[in-house]
This record gives structure tokens, C-alpha cells and sequence, in this order.
């Protein structure tokens, strides 16, 4: 059990909060609220309040529509039901394996794809489809697994065809795996379930409930981008400083120096899925760096590293130049370190950093990193796999950058081509995950979820750019993301049905100071004129993080402008526009070749 | 622990579930005693005596149950 409370103490705490939610919520007022609809054919009076305290827990606000008893289709089949008044951002469809009822894993998937179409008729929404944890009676005994017509065979297949054809809107909740991880002998409980339809041992509700918290946090932009880690003692045993590089001990013969070699390898594991490394160590550069380079036990290698801080500064220093030199903010950085001293400064002195409970036994920091849920993302897109490529990449671009005379040299010899465009059907969940997780270059940092961009997609009024990039180094993929709203969309925000609003910009700071808005600034012009509009009207919107782009609109050119809503100034937009009809098509091509 | 013990902790839960500190348990009390006490809560007051007694019920046992002082009786046979 990961959840360590028991359940009833867990429960009085979850319905002091149901019962006065304004006054006991501890997540920010102004965090985000999460519309969640739970439906189950069991028992979920008890899950949505403890949902509800989870979510607060990770710092949202939530409201819950809790569903019939036994009416899922019959929530989801009728028109008039009040789950669609209700209007949730997220349904959650709980479910286990006596809601199966046909013979064949493609009837169930064919039977939930109903419901799924019919959900996916309110905008914006996003479905959690739980999957079947595998019950554990076997009529076959052994033999459950000799044949693919077997029960367990049954559930095997549905939880894999889930996998393999689920639409975007819909994501997994993994049931099976929670299940598998606690036990399946405690997981299902009979007596509570034949007493008050409990669809497992409740026990696990709290799990069960900040598994979903894990999946909705990256939806809301709360996502860590960047795993920090100390060295001496925590990617080797020993000390480099004293033993010297071929001293410490990642002895593949031996128990210590296996377990920190698996750990490396598991680290290494999270650099391929797109997770930036960064270490922040007290030591001699020359030193650390040798034990990467010397010791033939390394699994991680310098090219892994995206920032290397070793010097006998505070930890707490080095991780402001981390995040500075990475363009991330401090909190989506994750800090692995077996000094509890450390740790304890960074949590002092760096209140966003997620800090990691390493415990003593280097055996088990592989279980301590992934149990704490630090990298949960909404999707793993072509971009991340090959992030880290691009960091290495960046060396070689800072040695071109020295030999380059000045800026514009730099750029010309970066050899950059992109292209600005509407997004792709299947760059969606890469539109998505940009807009959900830049905070820095956004200018008014709006989220949209994958489905909501689909119906935008298709929306005349809209129109949805994806900035592709690469240059001679590395391939960027998609790093910048435009949504414009023009015609009523644009009169529904009190502009003229004439004007285009730029609705969403962002970019990821890979691509800084390259001239990528100026290059995608001649995109959104052509299609303001091929749309008939007059002007364009950009909007800034300042949040803790976004002060790099305050400007942003006046150095493209753009004039400030009164807002048409709100004449007081203290309650007025910030807002500035373009006029396209006086103007001629933006000159300066910046360096980017158009692909 | 003696049946005076076990009714002690009981009225203890009960007092705490429906956060009422001058709540008086005797051995009729039933659900419909306490206005509060639905379905929900009654899950809740049969974890709470598990947790707090380190046993676990069966369905039979559980739907047997007609009042406070059949519940106390369970506890001590169970404990025994």
C-alpha cells in the first residue's frame, strides 16, 4: 500500500472537507477548479470525497457530479440526465470486471466506444476510462493462462485492446497495475462489496484516488520537466573527491555498486523519455566529470546532462542558475539527494522544487523516484524523445555561438528551416502538452485540452498554428503553439467580428532569441488578410512566470489598445493591436528558411 | 477486554462519527435512533470498529446486527 493512513482517519479527514469546502480547502483559491463526473456501477460515495481531498492535497480545486448507483449507461444514454447539465471537464468511468458482460474483449471495447461517443458530445471533455483489474478466481486453475478463451485471458485482452485503440480523449486509468502493486488478494475485498458494493477493498480508495489526482495535474500545467541530482553517494557510493574516480564503487560484481548502477540505468530511462538531467553537486568540476568520463561502471554519461553544477557553492544557488540556464521555472524541477541536510535547504530555499524522501538503502532509490509520481505528463510526444539529442546539440551550438562574430552570424550559420501552419491531427497531443506546460513565453496562458483543440480544429472561427523548427544540429519538432479566434468568436470577447484575437502563444525556451516569433508573425498576418480581417489584437496576460513576454506585442509591432469592455482601467485588458489593412505584409524575414 | 471496555471505545466511535461529544450509547440503540445514521455512515462506523479493534466482519455477521448491543456481543466473541 503506498498510502500509508488508514482509511477510516482518511475518510473523517475527506468529509470535514466535503462538509465545509470553502473554509478547510488548503489548495489556493484561485488554483484551478477541476469539473469531474465519477460514474460507476459501485459504490462511489466514499471515492469522490476522498478524490476531492486528494485533489486539494496536490493544490487543485474541484468540484465533483457524483453519478447513480448502477447508472452509467444511464447517465451517459439519456440527453436530459444532469451529468450534462453539469458540464465536467473529466469523466471518470470506474468500472470492474463484473461490468463485463459480452463473450469478447472487441464487444467491450465496441460497448464502451458507445458511451465514449456519447460523451465526447460536451466540449472539451477528457475521459478517464478505468481498465479491469484481472480477477483473481481461476475455474481454469493453472490452465487460465493455457488458453486465450479463458476468463483471465478475457480481461487480459480488453486491458490491452484499451491500451492499443483508445481514442485521444480518452485516457487509462490503470487499474490493473494499482491493483497488481497492492496486492490483488487485498485489493478485492468480497464482504465489502456484497455488503455495500464496494467495487474494491477500501483500503485502497486513497490510492485509487491520487492515481486519477496524478493524471489530471498535467492537464492543468502542473507537470516537472527536469530530475537534479546530487552525485557523491547518490549516483555512486563514495566520494569522488576522496576515492577518485576509479575509487568509487559502480562495481557491477558488487551488491552496492550493482544497486547504483540500476538507478543510473533507471535515470537514464527517464533522459530518454524527454526528463532533462541536471546535477547539483559539491565538488570539483574536474573532479565529477572525470568519474563520468573514467569509470567504466557509469551508465550515465556527461552527453546526459543537460546542466552540470559541481562547485562548493549552496545547493540553493546552484539550483537558481539550473533553472535560469534551462529556462524552467524552479517548479518543475525534481531534487534527488541523499543528504537530508540538502534536501532540507532546498525545500527552505526553493519552495517549488519537488523534493524526493530518498531513503537510506540505495537499493531502494529506484522505488522512492518512481512511486513519488514526480513525472507525470499527459502524453510522451516525439519532442521529449528526442530532448535530450537537443540539449547535446546545444553544446555544439555554443562552440558555433564562439566562433560566430556576432548574434546574426549565429543565426544565419544555425541554418534554421520551420514551417507555421495549422496543427495536424496527429501533432495534437504535442499541441496539447505545449500549451498545458509552457508558463514562461505564454502570453495569457490558457489550457486547452486535447479534445477542446479537436473541436477548435474544426471550427471556422478558429484557426490553430504549430510551429515546426530545425536546424543544422538537431530537429526541434513542434515548439511554439498559435490559437487565433476570428467572427463571432472574436465579437464574443467585445471585438469587432473583423478583427482576429490571438487567443494562445506560446513557445517552448528551447528556441529563444532565434527569431521563431517573428518567422510564425508572418503566418498569423497572411491568414488575418486571407481571413478578410482589419486588425489583430494580442492580449498579455501577467502571471508569476510569464514577465519575459510583457513586451512582446510592442516589439512585433503591435500598438496598445483601449479595451471596448472595460473602460475602468483597473478591471481593462491588456491589450494591443496590428493593423492590417495600413500595413504591408511584416518585412523582416528573420533567419529561418520556410520549409 | 471486558464488554464495559469494548462499549466504552464503541460510544467513543460513535461520538466521533457523528461528531456529537454528549451522545449516550445504550444497548438498543439502532439507526433509527441517530438521524444521521445512513447508509454511509454505517459503513464508516463498521471500519472505524475494525481499525479500532483489529478485527474483521463477515457479511453474515455484519447483516445480523440489530442493535449497539449485538454489535458489542460480536466484538467480544470475536476478541475471545
Amino acid at each position: 500500500m503506498r498510502q500509508s493512513e488508514s482509511i477510516s482517519s482518511l475518510i473523517k479527514v475527506a468529509n470535514r472537507l466535503a462538509k465545509n469546502y470553502e473554509k478547510e480547502a488548503t489548495a489556493p483559491e484561485n488554483a484551478p477548479k477541476v469539473r469531474i463526473a465519477v460514474l460507476s456501477n459501485f459504490s462511489i460515495q466514499h471515492f469522490t470525497k476522498i478524490l476531492r481531498y486528494s485533489l486539494d492535497k496536490a493544490g487543485l480545486r474541484s468540484e465533483i457530479y457524483e453519478g447513480e448507483y448502477g447508472g452509467i449507461n444511464m447517465d451517459i444514454l439519456d440527453d436530459s440526465s444532469p451529468l450534462y447539465k453539469f458540464a465536467p471537464e473529466i469523466v471518470l468511468l470506474l468500472m470492474r470486471h463484473t461490468d463485463v458482460e459480452v463473450e469478447s474483449a472487441e464487444e467491450e471495447i465496441k460497448s464502451l466506444g458507445i458511451l465514449w461517443d456519447k460523451l465526447s458530445g460536451i466540449p472539451g471533455v477528457t475521459i478517464f476510462q478505468s481498465n479491469f483489474p484481472c480477477p483473481i478466481e481461476r475455474p481454469l486453475g493453472t490452465l487460465e493462462s493455457q488458453y486465450t478463451w479463458s476468463s483471465l485471458s478475457l480481461f487480459r485482452e480488453i486491458n490491452f485492446l484499451l491500451t492499443k485503440n483508445h481514442p485521444s480523449n480518452v485516457k487509462i486509468l490503470d487499474l490493473e497495475y494499482l491493483s497488481a502493486y497492492v496486492g490483488k488478494e487485498r485489493w478485492f475485498d468480497y464482504t465489502a462489496y456484497y455488503l455495500t458494493k464496494q467495487g474494491f477493498s477500501m483500503d485502497y480508495l486513497m490510492d485509487t484516488a491520487d492515481e486519477v489526482t496524478r493524471m489530471v495535474l498535467p492537464m492543468y500545467g502542473m507537470t516537472n520537466k527536469c530530475l537534479c541530482l546530487d552525485l557523491d553517494n547518490t549516483l555512486w557510493d563514495g566520494i569522488v573527491g576522496e576515492d577518485g574516480p576509479l575509487g568509487i564503487n559502480l562495481d557491477p560484481n558488487d551488491p552496492i555498486g550493482e544497486a547504483y548502477r540500476a538507478f543510473q540505468g533507471y535515470v537514464k530511462a527517464l533522459s530518454k523519455r524527454g526528463v532533462i538531467l541536471a546535477i547539483n553537486s559539491k565538488n570539483d568540476e574536474a573532479n565529477a566529470k572525470e568519474a563520468f568520463e573514467k569509470n567504466p561502471g557509469m551508465v550515465l554519461s556527461l552527453g546526459d546532462i543537460s546542466c552540470f553544477r559541481a562547485n562548493w557553492e549552496d545547493k540553493a544557488s546552484n539550483m537558481s542558475y539550473i533553472a535560469r540556464h534551462l529556462n524552467i521555472g524552479m517548479d518543475s524541477i525534481v531534487f534527488f539527494d541523499d543528504n537530508p541536510a540538502e534536501r532540507e535547504i532546498i525545500r527552505t530555499y526553493c519552495p517549488g522544487v519537488t523534493v524526493i524522501d530518498v531513503p537510506n538503502e540505495p537499493e531502494n532509490f529506484i522505488k522512492a523516484l518512481d512511486q513519488s509520481g514526480a513525472f507525470e505528463w499527459s502524453a510522451v510526444s516525439p519532442e521529449d524523445l528526442k530532448r535530450t539529442e537537443t540539449y547535446k546539440a546545444n553544446e555544439e551550438r555554443e562552440a558555433l555561438a564562439n566562433l560566430a562574430v556576432n548574434y546574426e552570424d549565429y543565426l544565419k550559420a544555425l541554418e534554421m528551416r520551420g514551417s507555421c501552419r495549422a496543427v495536424e491531427e496527429a501533432e495534437l497531443p504535442r499541441f496539447a502538452q505545449l500549451i498545458n506546460k509552457s508558463n514562461q513565453f505564454n502570453l495569457r496562458t490558457v489550457r486547452y485540452k486535447e479534445a477542446e483543440i479537436e473541436s477548435m480544429m474544426q471550427d471556422k472561427n478558429f484557426a490553430c498554428l504549430a510551429v515546426n523548427l530545425q536546424d543544422r544540429f538537431s530537429e526541434y519538432g513542434l515548439i511554439s503553439c498559435i490559437v487565433l479566434k476570428s467572427g463571432k468568436e472574436a465579437e464574443a470577447l467585445g471585438f469587432d467580428n473583423t478583427d482576429i484575437f490571438i487567443d494562445t502563444w506560446c513557445m517552448s525556451c528551447r528556441v529563444l532569441k532565434r527569431g521563431v516569433e517573428d518567422f510564425a508573425f508572418i503566418r498569423v498576418f497572411e491568414e488575418a488578410r486571407a481571413r478578410g480581417a482589419k486588425r489583430i489584437i494580442g492580449e498579455y496576460i501577467p502571471t508569476k512566470k510569464n514577465g519575459m513576454v510583457a513586451g512582446f506585442y510592442a516589439k512585433l509591432g503591435f500598438r496598445p489598445m483601449k479595451d471596448p469592455l472595460n473602460k475602468d482601467d483597473a478591471f481593462a485588458r491588456i491589450l494591443y493591436s496590428y493593423e492590417v489593412a495600413e500595413r504591408a505584409q511584416p518585412g523582416f524575414r528573420g533567419w529561418i528558411e520556410r520549409l | 477486554m471486558s464488554r464495559e471496555e469494548i462499549f466504552e471505545r464503541i460510544t467513543r466511535i460513535f461520538r466521533e462519527e457523528f461528531d456529537d461529544e454528549s451522545l449516550v450509547i445504550v444497548d438498543e440503540t439502532n439507526a433509527g435512533d441517530i438521524e444521521d445514521w445512513d447508509s454511509l455512515a454505517h459503513v464508516e462506523l463498521v471500519l472505524s470498529m475494525e481499525k479500532e479493534f483489529g478485527l474483521k466482519f463477515n457479511i453474515k455477521e455484519v447483516g445480523e446486527l440489530a442493535n449497539v448491543g449485538e454489535m458489542a456481543d460480536l466484538i467480544m466473541r470475536k476478541l475471545a
